[in-house]
């Protein structure tokens, strides 16, 4: 990452300030005046509202700030990139060729708008002539942009590797359509080992390198892209048309376990219910580009999650449990399931942690 | 099978007639064989060959050595070593294998021309039917003008000539080409003035669909392209004009240059060419109708997209717009805000559902927009503005109605905000008080546009420092999902929602219920869904919030999900 040594400490500490009690009028004058005093608008993009908004995101896993906090915060944010953006001109030179078009988009289900903007936003400052489409793109919205715009390059962000089967479905709608996919955000994996699955054509870790490569060498014009042979068996679709049932069942069951999470007021609860409803769509997603590492990624996640919320990582195990019974039958979706469990055990969140509050009359433990 | 006749010596050729006497039987015998025969004796001269031995390689005799200068692959393999070749010798394709047989080493050669040929013209034709399928999916992909333009210069180098250029016809005084000038080079792009078609007639007739068979160049006919003008195609090669049939006129012409004896065109002929030509023109007349159709829509929605929220000292504003996926960024929720126009400060707003989604249903809320815009000049009592639009609505006779809150919010001083509305048939806003207790502002009033003599309704609330007022479409409260994905968002989770965000500034506040919603929806279809927060700004007048909107151009605003472009 570039620029992180461009803002100095106390700088950030202010601006940290300024996000905890959601002044945007004042954070975005602290990053409007570093833009006067001659500090590079990637750095300030990159080095300071980024790297504020990561450790922003830490505060709420650790229930420091609440999710009202998070989110005012968090809208500051994308205020003052906004005003950065607008106040920062592009570097590129007058009278060189036309910029290439760049159309950039947050997967379906993706709500993590800020990195993508930020991305966008830098590599409008190198010189690329970005249109940003926002969360939540869905492939017909995307394809209309395609035919109406005839991008060069189709950038993608994904921050949540659950949403990589939707990633996928846009990584071919825009290659299906002449252009490249740059493919950008923590959900591709690590690497982005993701992203080369799913086909897109290029991954960066970070704005700036995107940027480098693009000025490098522009990716060929795509060709189709083998499809995805492991999901023939077929397992994907039948984890899909599920959901709804192994969510029932698992709130069922995380319920059953832990009673005081369907009290009226209880603290967390909503939280907690709707992180635990993430693990059907995160065995689904393992399956979908079989790789059993996307569940452990959501389990790592949980591991912390959770328990900031009262609530023990036993649960994790047995949830696993609790889905592969409805799920039996499904070979590969079987070896993910006992890949997250030996991941938990080694991790020491199995089943029998002295941590678990379940009561005696609890279920399976 | 191939047929052998061709391949024999005349019955009386050759240098062993079969008929000379004291030939034996075994001689006569390997005559009647398809293979030359070629035996060479451990001293490498030949000892002996049979009547089609001397159609392969005529200069051959029995004692000679088989030198490349008479036997060519033959003695080139006899050199070498070699036990097989496989190669053209004097028109012929000749495959060769050597067996041994005692001191001896045994020749035979089989004479394969037809078959290479058959060979070499079934590669070319896959080739051909590549080139074609490749040229259709990638013409298909995409139906932007610019890109399909692109696509054709591309497919054309180097698969049909060295260099291409493409000249699309005139439109608006200016000619677009787009060009290729050599295999691997970039595709350059820019324009001419029409007028220059006057002095490159080769273009001109190509264009104006006069010339249907490909033309050729000759050097010099393009130089009034000036810097567009492709590469010369130099000594020995070629230079043609393709017209690009369309949906009547041309869609364009191609200029294709060949270098004399450039790489291997056998997938090239006039028929591929034809074709090509055929599916490029038909493609671009497409993208074109297609530009002229978007830009229309894009023009007439950005008439009927929420403006932006304005600046008001006094006032911090939100929103949120998801209009209904399927319907490409039309919708009939609305919402306004403008500055109070009678010097009090503050500002006037306004937040609606024309009933339906779609195109139609956002066509009459810009209806009523329009009109609630122009009865704001005249009358500042809101309950005659409801009836006159009521009337309005009935008499227009769409068979359509809305439901709408309007009102005005005022600073009062101390950070207070004082906000009266006005509606009819519309779910009532949220007051999210300091506490964090949210009451519903029951406004009352019926459907606008439904009934002649509706009756509206009116409330007003003050709202103290950091207190907030919610107005929604029922597009929120309805969202169908949740774990079932059946049960609606309802009103009682909006106001759980809503409590958790005491403290926040309304733009975050608008972003955070949309969230809620969205995530409700878990990606099931919606109704359009409008969210407008206000409430008092703190001390700082600067601190306004602004557009929550991204601009057309898409580089700023907060990127609210869903609103295209």
């Amino acid at each position: 990452m570039t620029g992180v040594s461009a803002v100095a400490s106390e700088v950030r500490a202010a601006f940290d300030d300024r996000l905890a009690h959601a002044d945007e009028a004042g954070a975005t004058a602290l990053a409007l005046g570093l833009l006067r005093s001659g500090v590079a608008a990637e750095d300030i993009l990159l080095g300071l509202i980024a790297s504020a908004q990561a450790a922003v995101g830490a505060r709420w896993v650790t229930t420091e700030w609440s999710v009202a906090q998070e989110h005012a915060a968090t809208h500051v944010s994308e205020r003052v990139v906004a005003a950065v953006a607008a106040a920062a001109t592009a570097s590129r030179p007058r009278g060189s060729a036309p910029a290439r078009r760049v159309l950039f988009a947050c997967v379906e289900g993706e709500r993590h708008t800020l990195p993508a903007r930020i991305a966008a936003e830098v590599l409008r400052l190198r010189g690329f002539d970005v249109t940003f489409l926002g969360a939540n793109v869905l492939a017909p919205h995307l394809l209309s942009h395609l035919h109406l715009q005839g991008p060069d390059l189709v950038g993608l962000s994904c921050m949540i590797p659950s949403r990589l089967p939707a990633a996928h479905h846009l990584v071919e709608c825009g290659r299906r359509a002449g252009a490249p996919v740059l493919a950008g955000g923590s959900g591709f994996g690590p690497g982005g080992v993701w992203a080369h699955k799913l086909g897109a054509d290029l991954y960066a870790p970070d704005p700036a390198a995107a940027a480098d490569m693009l000025a490098l060498r522009w990716p060929r014009p795509p060709e189709e892209a083998a499809p995805l042979e492991h999901l023939a068996d077929e397992e994907y679709f039948r984890i899909v048309r599920q959901r709804a049932e192994l969510l029932r069942r698992l709130r069922a069951h995380v319920l059953e376990r832990y009673p005081w999470l369907s009290e009226p007021g209880a603290r967390h609860a909503e939280a907690v219910m709707e992180d635990l409803n993430r693990l059907p769509d995160a065995v689904a997603a393992a399956n979908y580009v079989d790789d059993p590492w996307v569940l452990t990624d959501y389990l790592s996640f949980a591991a912390q999650f959770l328990p900031a919320r009262g609530v023990p990582t036993a649960v994790l195990g047995s949830a696993l449990a609790t889905l592969s019974e409805p799920l039996r039958g499904l070979p590969r979706t079987a070896a993910y399931l006992e890949a997250g469990r030996c991941w938990l055990t080694a991790e020491g969140h199995g089943p029998h942690t002295p941590d678990d509050q379940a009561g005696p009359a609890a279920g399976p433990g | 099978m191939t047929d052998a006749r061709a391949r024999r010596p005349a019955p009386h050729g050759g240098g062993q007639a079969r008929d000379r006497p004291g030939r034996k039987l075994p001689d006569a015998l390997l005559d009647l064989v398809d293979q030359a025969v070629v035996v060479c004796d451990a001293s490498g001269v030949v000892s002996w060959c049979n009547g089609p031995a001397a159609v392969c390689f005529p200069g051959l005799r029995p004692g000679m050595t088989p030198d490349p200068e008479v036997a060519g692959p033959l003695g080139q393999a006899v050199a070498a070593s070699a036990a097989r070749f496989d190669v053209e010798f004097l028109g012929r394709w000749l495959t060769g294998r050597r067996s041994t047989v005692r001191d001896c080493s045994v020749w035979l050669v089989s004479d394969d021309t037809e078959m290479h040929g058959c060979a070499v013209e079934l590669r070319a034709e896959r080739r051909r039917v590549a080139f074609l399928s490749e040229a259709g999916r990638r013409l298909g992909a995409s139906l932007h003008h610019g890109r399909t333009a692109r696509s054709v210069v591309e497919l054309a180098v180097p698969a049909l000539a060295d260099a291409a250029l493409l000249v699309l016809s005139p439109r608006g005084g200016h000619v677009d080409w787009h060009r290729c000038a050599a295999p691997g080079a970039a595709v350059e792009a820019g324009a001419l003035p029409a007028a220059t078609l006057e002095r490159v007639p080769r273009l001109a007739k190509a264009l104006s669909g006069l010339s249907p068979r490909p033309a050729p160049c000759r050097p010099g006919d393009l130089a009034a392209l000036g810097g567009a003008a492709p590469p010369a195609a130099g000594p020995g090669g070629e230079c043609f004009v393709t017209a690009l049939p369309g949906g009547g006129a041309p869609a364009g012409a191609l200029v294709l240059v060949r270098a004399s004896g450039a790489g291997d065109r056998s997938a090239a002929d006039s028929a591929v060419v034809r074709e090509f030509a055929f599916r490029a023109g038909l493609a671009l007349s497409t993208a074109g109708l297609y530009a002229q159709q978007a830009h229309t829509a894009a023009v007439l929605q950005s008439g009927l997209d929420p403006a932006p929220l304005p600046e008001v000292p006094g006032v911090r504003l939100g929103a949120a717009y998801r209009p209904a996926p399927e319907a490409l960024g039309f919708g009939g929720d609305f919402y306004q805000v403008e500055p109070a126009r009678d010097g009090g400060g503050g500002v006037r707003f306004t937040l609606g559902d024309v009933c339906g989604k779609g195109v139609e249903a956002a066509v009459l809320s810009g209806h009523v927009r329009q009109s609630l815009r122009t009865l704001a000049l005249v009358e500042s009592r809101p309950l005659r503005v409801l009836d006159v639009l009521n009337r309005s609505l009935l008499e227009a006779d769409s068979g359509r109605f809305a439901s709408l809150v309007m009102g005005a919010a005022r600073p009062a001083g101390r950070g207070a905000l004082d906000v009266v509305l006005a509606g009819g048939g519309h779910p009532p806003p949220l007051v999210l008080r300091r506490d964090g207790a949210v009451e519903a502002v029951d406004v009352g009033g019926m459907l606008v546009g439904a009934l002649p003599g509706a009756e509206f309704g009116q409330a007003a609330v003050r709202l103290a420092r950091d207190e907030l007022i919610l107005l929604y479409s029922d597009g929120v409260t309805e969202a169908r999902g949740g774990p079932t994905g059946a049960e609606e968002y309802g009103a009682e989770r909006l106001a759980h929602d809503l409590a958790g965000c005491a403290g926040m500034p309304a733009g975050a506040v608008a972003e955070r219920i949309e969230l809620r919603v969205a995530e409700w929806l878990a990606g099931r279809a919606h109704d359009d869904i409008a969210v407008l927060a206000l409430q008092s700004s703190p001390s700082s007048p600067a601190s306004s919030s602004s557009p929550a909107l991204p601009s057309r151009s898409g580089s700023s605003g907060t990127g609210t999900p869903g609103v295209p472009r």
